[in-house]
């Protein structure tokens, strides 16, 4: 066997998917082995060759980092999450009528919510055109930074 | 006491005052940016907020993000750690005008020692030595001669307004000093909108030497010993030890006395740190900084004192429960600093996921640090990741288990300072306990 014989043996291989070809002629025998991918390891700790992450990017400025928002249940919606740490109001007043509800249509200058903090009631803008389709918190509740607000299935 | 705390810091000294809150039953709450969002330290606390961005100013630093997340966690105090807003004096009153207590001295007091000529003022008025100089702003260039030649060449001048070693200029005669004096005026007023300058001596490689304080509301001051900083590389400290080789027994006393004179006289509230620099057997003030640092655990090692409890005691009113002679002092410890750098490459940082990490143990080892293997260093903050702190019955047996623990210590996957140490602790000056401010720079070119 020549190295022409060789180099068909592996082209056979490659082609085939084959690990391992035994060949015996003439009282030669020749194993062909081909290297294993390394096998995913059992340590935790370490990743596959992964990148450095980049810092996380700012969010754009008005403040509705989709990106960092919980996966979305149905692909295409928008989520509007919350640009500072504060407490959630839905209505202006305790007897108004909330701003946004299910099928509520925003554009990006509608008012959505209010977010408190240190006594200053802020009014935080839709910055997206839509329909609401589901409201992600409840009156009064205390939201953090980037939490997810309402979905808005964008028009 | 306290119900619940919020932590308004990160990294390693937020999980310095989670581990203390926890030992004290206090519930807390941690604050986090985006960068931040997997750290593992945020599981101790009993809540975590995401705050606000990556960046510092959009999160860290920003009085009125904490200030809501205070708000809508419902706590009763805030510790600021160290660095951000930690010595902010507005931070402190608008905590303090939100119903939340500060855990750290008064507003004005942070301010008063904040501003370099009072500080100087009171300093002196508490008959505390400071560097010697001009009292007050220097007039015009004869007046900086008459001054210099009171107080011997070479002199300093620095800016009023300046700081982090910007703004200063030595001159070591007469005529040097003239030309200085316009020069340093002139780049005053264009950096930072205000030309005045003042005088001080200029101190070849001193020691830097601190005294650790802590006072209750009550008038009650007491230090905990000494802390020897002269390790650094720039400004930044690298290694730290307590206690300093640098001063005999009467200079410990008389910097332990002048130290709590000084938080006396402007009625100090909580732990603080009294800089001095040392010259032989003479000690100068330069600055008290009003926080907790990051060198503190040396002195919590060799004095038993757990410095965060106490800050959080007197903070929630309480008396300091013990006086200065019940504080003892036992053994030597060391403190290195571990930063995610890459020494090779001019200390560039070296952020990014910590692949490996085998940390020492064993008699005598202290590990304060966030990181683990997994832990992915953010690019978005000072690089800092371990504090390894290391005590023994005496310095020679604490140089020698540093050794063994830099030893058994290591980190993969970032670069980090831990082979700058290694080099340090071998140097015969080093272990002389013969060093000043200049030991880095001259035995290590960096």
């Amino acid at each position: 066997m020549d190295v022409r014989d060789l180099k068909k043996v592996v082209q056979i291989m490659n082609d085939n998917d084959l690990v391992e070809v035994e060949i015996e002629e003439e009282g030669k025998r020749l194993r062909l082995r081909k290297q294993e991918a390394a096998a995913p390891t059992m340590m935790a700790a370490l990743p596959a060759a992964a990148p450095v992450a980049a810092a996380p990017a700012a969010p754009a400025a008005g403040g509705a980092p989709a990106a960092e928002a919980p996966a979305d249940d149905t692909a295409g919606l928008h989520t509007i999450t919350a640009p500072m740490v504060g407490t959630f109001y839905s209505a202006p007043s305790p007897d108004a009528d909330a701003y946004a509800e299910v099928g509520t249509k925003v554009g990006p200058e509608s008012v959505v919510c209010i977010l408190e903090a240190m006594k200053v009631m802020n009014e935080i803008k839709a910055e997206c055109s839509g329909e609401i389709v589901k409201v992600c918190v409840q009156n009064a509740e205390a939201v953090e930074y980037g939490q997810a607000l309402y979905m808005v299935k964008p028009s | 006491m306290f119900q619940r705390i919020l932590v308004a810091n990160r990294g390693e000294i937020a999980l310095r005052v989670l581990r203390a809150a926890r030992e004290m039953d206090i519930d807390t709450v941690a604050v986090y940016s985006e960068a931040d969002r997997d750290a593992a330290y945020l599981d101790l606390a009993n809540e975590k907020i995401c705050i606000g961005p990556g960046p510092s100013a959009q999160s860290y630093l920003s009085i009125p993000r904490i200030i809501a997340a205070a708000e809508v966690t419902d706590v009763d105090a805030i510790h600021p750690g160290y660095g951000f807003l930690s010595e902010n004096a507005e931070f402190a009153d608008t905590c303090r005008d939100h119903g939340i207590e500060f855990i750290g001295p008064d507003g004005e007091t942070i301010r008063q020692l904040g501003d370099k000529a009072t500080a100087r003022d009171v300093t002196l008025a508490a008959k505390v030595p400071v560097v010697p100089g001009s009292e007050g702003l220097i007039e015009d260039e004869h007046h900086a001669v008459k001054v210099a030649d009171g107080i011997g060449y070479p002199v300093l001048i620095k800016a009023t307004a300046g700081g982090g070693g910007r703004g200063m200029r030595v001159a070591s005669n007469k005529i040097s000093l003239r030309a200085a004096f316009h020069q340093a005026s002139q780049e005053a007023q264009q950096a930072f909108g205000e030309g005045g300058v003042y005088l001080e001596k200029y101190l070849e490689r001193p020691r830097h030497v601190e005294i650790q304080i802590l006072a209750d509301s009550h008038g009650n001051v007491i230090h905990l010993g000494d802390r020897e900083c002269s390790v650094q590389r720039r400004h930044q400290k690298l290694l730290e030890e307590a206690p300093s080789s640098a001063l005999s027994d009467a200079m410990r006393r008389n910097m332990g006395r002048a130290a709590v004179r000084l938080a006396k006289s402007v009625n100090y509230k909580g732990a603080g740190t009294v800089e001095f620099l040392v010259c032989g057997k003479e000690f100068f003030f330069i600055e008290v900084n009003c926080r907790v640092q990051v060198e503190h655990p040396v002195s919590e090692q060799v004095s038993g004192v757990d410095i965060v409890k106490e800050q959080i005691r007197v903070a929630a009113g309480d008396k300091l429960n013990f006086d200065q002679k019940h504080v003892k002092f036992s053994g030597h410890s060391i403190e290195l600093r571990i930063n995610a750098e890459d020494p090779a490459k001019n200390f560039r940082p070296s952020p990014g996921l910590i692949t490996e990490w085998r940390a020492p143990g064993g008699p005598g080892i202290r590990l304060d640090t966030h990181a683990y293997a997994g832990y992915r260093v953010p690019p978005t903050y000072d690089s800092l990741i371990a504090k390894l702190i290391v005590t023994a019955d005496d310095r020679a047996t604490c140089i020698q288990r540093v050794e063994r623990a830099l030893a058994e210590f290591h980190i993969g996957g970032i670069k980090t300072t831990l082979p700058i140490h290694a080099e340090i602790v071998k140097n015969a000056f080093f272990r002389k306990g013969d060093y000043d401010t200049g030991f880095v720079e001259e035995f290590f070119s960096v």
